[in-house]
Parts: structure tokens; sequence; C-alpha cells
């Protein structure tokens, strides 16, 4: 009996307490899909896991200058500047297209990613965030070159698919494996026939090193049938407002896959190291 | 037998404070600021509070990723850079009113946000009706006081002070 008084005795008080009133909210959980992985839709040169959210078209202008190591002459390379348009819409959170054009190889590229899995803690949990990206390449060809009896359409036709898998492992790091497949309808500038397929491996990250800044950095090492040297590319992701700007150093001055993952001719060690930068800016199309 | 009445006295007592108790969770929190360049908005549909009508204390909760903005980098900017809601992912109110003219309230209280915590003075308006109540109040905040610092380059876009407006319906606890 006397149990039972002391019970009630301090029952009856502790529901004045305030920290009790806050008690009796109780916030749903709810699962915690991680978001931000990556602050750009590119870690430095390849894709990633980030997309545009929907409703969101992004405009990026790309820029890569001359080798540093061309000499006063070229002004350690900013003489000898190529440029990249694109523009990458979101249909959905989920889904983007995106098209672009290189300045220097004349191309023209048209990409879809697919946002299939999320990294999710809390309720429920998935350890990375799964993407899948597949893009198509076309060389622009002169009048001349067209009017040759050797000439065929699908020639200028490259084709690359590639698993985006990330993580971000913590509010500052990310890392990203991109497994990656690349289809040459043909190759001019390789004798060896057999060169039309290309497995690479993409390992990226990043580190943030303040709220608005982070570290970047790529490589993708060829398994199959590699032709040229590996690319590897550091960077800095800046963002101000409204703006990424992305300021970094590449052995490969390209800016699409075809030409970055397989065509590096450029020793890094070597200092045979291209400057470039790109700025990307959102504008809301829709609202929800 | 003084024991018997002691106790059904305090069991009744305990269910009698319990019956003075308001609670909701749809309620909606919006703030807005007036920048040289762009007015940002932002709404939070899930707001939760409790209203004790007898102790006259007063509780809010909210999570800060419920912030819906019109546009998406904004929001990410939100979360992101300045209030970091991946560490401080809630924000509390906890008051009492103190001063009360019909429906017209004034509440001290603490307001916790990105892990700061500050006494302020809101008033508002207060209808109870049977077994609902409604709270409404606009009130303002400086973010130098909730240690949420803006970087000069975007200076002219951010409001140093933010107005923040409350609407909510609390439902007896039965």
């Amino acid at each position: 009996m006397k149990n039972i008084i002391i019970v009630f005795f301090f029952f009856s008080f502790s529901l004045t307490a305030q920290d009790n009133l806050l008690s009796l909210i109780n916030l749903e959980e709810e699962p915690n899909y991680t978001s931000y992985t990556f602050k750009g839709t590119k870690v430095v040169n390849g894709q990633s896991i980030e997309l545009p959210s929907s409703g969101v078209l992004q405009f990026n202008i790309q820029h890569r200058f001359g080798p540093l190591n061309s000499g006063s002459y070229y002004l350690y390379g900013l003489d000898n500047a190529q440029v990249r348009f694109s523009l990458e819409y979101g249909l959905k959170d989920w889904f983007c297209l995106g098209i672009g054009r290189s300045s220097s190889s004349k191309t023209i590229d048209g990409n879809m990613k697919l946002k299939i899995l999320r990294q999710v803690t809390g309720t429920k949990t998935f350890p990375f965030t799964l993407v899948a990206n597949s893009s198509i390449y076309f060389n622009q060809s002169t009048k001349d070159q067209i009017d040759l009896p050797s000439f065929r359409f699908t020639d200028q036709l490259i084709y690359l698919h590639q698993v985006l898998l990330a993580r971000k492992i913590n509010r500052n790091l990310s890392i990203q494996f991109t497994p990656t497949f690349l289809h040459y309808n043909a190759i001019e500038i390789h004798d060896n026939e057999s060169f039309h397929d290309s497995f690479s491996l993409g390992i990226g990250g990043r580190q943030k090193i303040t709220k608005r800044i982070s570290i970047n950095g790529e490589t993708f090492i060829q398994l199959y049938n590699p032709q040229n040297n590996n690319v590897i590319s550091f960077g800095f992701d800046i963002e101000t407002g409204g703006h990424v700007f992305q300021l970094h150093v590449s052995n490969s001055p390209a800016m699409i896959e075809p030409l970055f993952i397989t065509m590096t001719d450029a020793d890094f060690l070597q200092g045979d190291i291209y400057f470039g930068f790109n700025i990307s800016r959102v504008f809301t199309i829709k609202k929800d | 037998m003084v024991r018997q009445i002691i106790s059904v006295f305090l069991f009744f007592f305990c269910f009698i404070c319990n019956a003075q108790q308001y609670i909701g969770n749809k309620g909606k929190i919006t703030f807005f600021s007036e920048a040289p360049i762009e007015n940002i908005s932002a709404v939070n549909n899930n707001v939760s509070a409790v209203y004790d009508s007898d102790t006259q204390e007063i509780v809010f909760q909210l999570k800060i990723k419920d912030f819906i903005f019109p546009k998406k980098l904004m929001q990410e900017h939100f979360n992101e850079n300045y209030l970091e809601s991946d560490i401080y992912p809630t924000s509390v109110f906890q008051g009492k009113v103190f001063d009360q003219n019909t429906d017209n309230v004034r509440v001290h209280g603490s307001l916790s946000i990105h892990g700061e915590k500050n006494q302020i003075v809101v008033d508002g308006e207060l209808f109870h009706k049977q077994d609902v109540v409604n709270i409404k109040a606009l009130f303002s905040i400086k973010l130098e006081d909730y240690n949420i610092d803006i970087p000069k380059l975007v200076i002219y876009n951010i409001a140093e002070v933010i107005e923040i407006n409350v609407d909510i319906e609390l439902k007896e606890i039965l």
C-alpha cells in the first residue's frame, strides 16, 4: 500500500514538469535518406551520383587549357583553351537528361542518369547509392568527310554505360566506384581492329575542407584492353550561392569519357598537367 | 484508512493533470527573409506542439529537414551550410504564458536552433475553444544569435533578421 502511494505521489508531480511536456511529442521515426554526397553532378570529369533536382536546369561551362609544362610562349597552357557547354535537366529527382558539346573534338553528347537505390539510415538501412548512367557521343564531320564514299554515320558513334556506386562515409568524406563500359563503333586512330570495347573502373572521392569548399580526386583504371595512360584528376569545388566553381588539374584535357578514359597520352608525373575549370549555374524551371 | 484516502486522491490528481494537455503535430511554421537580391521563404507543415492549460506551459518541436523551399538549391544550402541539419536535426521552443489578455498572450521561453539556446519573448494569439486550442504568432529572430554565419559573398542574398510565422491547432489529450 505504501508503495502505491509513493508511485501515485511521484506520478502526479512528474506530469507538470516541462521536459515531460516535450516527451509527449513523439517525432516519427522515418528513414533518413543520405543527401548531398557530392556538390556537383561531376566528381571531376566523370559523372557523380548527384542529379539536378526535379524541375531544375543546370547550365555548365567547362574550360580546359593546354599543358602546364608548355612554356612561357604558350603562357603555361593558358593560350590554348577548349570549351564544353552542357545542359542537364532533372525530369524527376531520380531521372535526368543531359546534352553537351565539346569544342576541340567537335563532339555532341547526350546522357541520361537514373537513380536506382539511395543510401539510407534510420528505420531503413542501405549502405550506398546506386545510379546508372548511359551516354552516346557523336563526332561531327565536315562536308568533305561526309562526301567520302567510305563515310558512315554509325562510325561516328560511341556508347558509354556505367554504374555509379557511392557512399557518403561522413558529412565530409564521400567515395564513389564507377565500373564503366565503352563501345566505339569505329576507331580510326588505332590500327588494332579488335579495339571496340573498353572496361574501366573509376574511383573518385571528395573531402570537404570547409562548409563550402571540397577537394575532389578521380581516376579511371583501364582493366581491359588498356590503350593509353590512366587519367588522374584533382579538383576544388567552391560553392557560392547559385554557382558552383570547380577548379582542377588533370593529365587529360578532355571533358568527355571516351577521350579521357582511353585516350589520355599525358603522364601526370612528367608534368603533363592541364588546368581547367567548370562553372555551373542552376535555374529553377518548374516549382513544386 | 488515511492512506487509502490519500492514494485515491493522488490517483485522481494524476489524471486531472493529463486532462489539461493539448497536442498537435500538423502545425505550420513559415519563415521569410527579405533581402536586396532574393527573398527567401520556406514552410514546415509538420510542427508538433503541446500546451498545458493548467501550468500554462507550451512546447514546440520541429525537424529542420521538413522545411520545404521553392528552390531546391536553397533547401540544400539551408540544410548543408546554414542549419547543418545532420548535426542539429531539430529545433525546440519551451515556454510559458505569462501575460494573457483575452486571446492575446505573451510567452517567455527558450528557443534552440542550430545548437544555440536563447531566451525570447513572443506575442501571439491563443484561442481556446472546448477541446481545441489554436495558436498563432509572428516574431523575428537574428541569425547571429543562433551562430548561423553568412559568408561575405552572399551577404546581400540573406537578411540578418528572419521573420517567423506560427500557426497550429492542438487537440485535447484524452
